[in-house]
């Protein structure tokens, strides 16, 4: 799946919520969050797809009745682990690469993928400034309180580090040139062959399609 | 020919009175090496930045006075921390110092071609398949300079380039300033391993409080008043220490040579 050319894999995370909110629920919603967990099971990511959909049952629950909170929160959960997926699946440089050879400016490419990575970043980061804490004797367990103030000592450190590496990294940047329209030139474009590029269209007409059907 | 030229330059970074660089003047030209030295906010980084164009057009601030380039290539600005500096967007050493040669929209030949040379240059080339992610600090750090010289710059700029390098790497780091500038690149380096400086800087600027205090020879650095202010050689402090009168040895050698005259 991984092989798949980046815009394909950007086609059916982007088909699979489109798709879960035209179809009818709970079966619309029910078969595409089956296919995006399935997905996420493929891509090992199978857990932070739950834990990350987890909460938007929980508000749905106080919100709502159970059968809305039924069609909404698998409708979500499609939502999550469709991007879970393509977070885990896609390779920020392989986009990259595939946005540069299909005529996309450098610079806005990058800000695309590096939208898709920052998430796998900042929990590798978390992570980190988690272990220097507890190996300072913060305990991110306990009570509401401590665990409160746990949050925060990890927190303040992720955002601040994180701003601060804002600002190297955009110096890094544009010394290396990545600057608005700049015409990059791909190293090692990912093939597209013609059958994805079909299967794209094909994803595109059966949302068009369920669209209309609903709407007749 | 590579001229870059400060004519009474004054920077402010956003959101402060208090001046970062405060009338400097300096002109580096191609072939030269220039050492900035001077203590923790003196100001030798900022002046990196504005000479990389970095400053104010990047990061802000405001800047009076004139800064002058004129190259027949692009100017590069190694930073002192390697991993804020990769792109992110490399799966392997090559590709990451084809970075910034493939923004330079190359054709893909000579970009295969300055990539390799700048791989050898660096001696990475048992490294070109890894990872850069996996890299230590000194690797990366060669990594990050082989990114810089394939994009052939004219002007370099040095912040620090030895902090994450072993005695070795920051030897062959040096030797290769040494041998850019002998290709005609112009060099200004940041770096508080003044014990290198002798052998690698044409001239010392010595900065203190965004100011230039000080200008000259590599000969600077075992002066009194350098040495006074922890700027000066090893052998020169050592010099001092020791009681033994000025003017002060600058390397080794000298002093050894001044010791067996004594």
């Amino acid at each position: 799946m991984t092989q798949l050319h980046p815009f394909t894999l950007l086609a059916i995370a982007g088909a699979l919520p489109a798709l879960a909110w035209i179809l009818p629920s709970p079966a619309g919603g029910l078969s595409t969050a089956a296919v995006a967990l399935g997905l996420a099971i493929a891509a090992r990511s199978f857990r932070t797809a739950v834990f990350t959909a987890a909460p938007f049952w929980l508000f749905l629950l106080l919100l709502h009745d159970v059968p809305t909170t039924i069609a909404i929160g698998l409708r979500l959960t499609t939502m999550v682990a469709s991007f879970v997926w393509v977070v885990a699946a896609l390779p920020a440089p392989r986009l990259v690469e595939a946005m540069v050879a299909a005529g996309w400016s450098a610079s806005v490419a990058y800000v695309f993928a590096a939208t898709l990575s920052a998430a796998p970043v900042l929990r590798a980061r978390a992570r980190r400034i988690a272990d220097a804490q507890r190996c300072r004797g913060l305990s991110p367990r306990g009570g509401l309180a401590q665990r409160l103030r746990a949050l925060r000592a990890l927190a303040l450190p992720l955002i601040l580090s994180a701003l601060h590496e804002v600002d190297e990294r955009a110096l890094a940047l544009e010394t290396r040139r990545l600057v608005p329209g700049a015409r990059r030139t791909p190293l090692s474009p990912p093939s597209d062959p013609p059958g994805q590029r079909i299967a794209r269209w094909g994803l595109v007409a059966a949302c068009a399609a369920a669209l209309a059907w609903r709407l007749k | 020919m590579t001229r870059l030229a400060f004519e009474h330059v004054t920077f402010r970074y956003p959101a402060t009175e208090a001046p970062a660089l405060e009338d400097v003047s300096l002109e580096v030209m191609g072939g030269e090496v220039v050492a900035l030295v001077g203590s923790v906010g003196a100001g030798a980084s900022t002046l990196l930045l504005v000479a990389g164009d970095l400053a104010p057009r990047v990061v802000g601030g405001r800047i009076e006075g004139h800064v002058t380039f004129e190259g027949p290539g692009p100017r590069g600005i190694v930073l002192p921390t390697p991993w804020t500096q990769l792109s992110g967007m490399a799966f392997t050493v090559w590709d990451e110092v084809a970075f910034g040669p493939a923004n330079l929209g190359l054709p893909r030949d000579e970009i295969v071609r300055r990539v390799d040379h700048a791989v050898a240059r660096l001696g990475l080339e048992d490294l070109g398949s890894r990872d850069p992610t996996t890299l230590s600090g000194g690797e990366l750090q060669r990594v990050i300079v082989a990114g810089i010289l394939a994009m052939r710059p004219t002007l370099l700029l040095l912040d620090e380039p030895t902090a994450e390098l072993d005695s070795v790497g920051a030897r062959s780091l040096w030797e290769l300033v040494r041998m850019l500038a002998s290709e005609g690149t112009a060099i200004i380096v940041a770096t508080s391993e003044l014990d290198a400086l002798p052998a690698v800087a044409d001239r010392v600027v010595w900065l203190e409080r965004g100011r230039v205090a000080a200008t000259g020879p590599a000969a600077l650095l075992a002066s009194d008043v350098l040495v006074v202010a922890n700027l000066g050689t090893t052998v020169a402090a050592v010099w001092r220490a020791a009681g033994l009168p000025s003017p002060y040895p600058l390397t080794v050698a000298q002093a050894a040579q001044r010791w067996e005259r004594r």
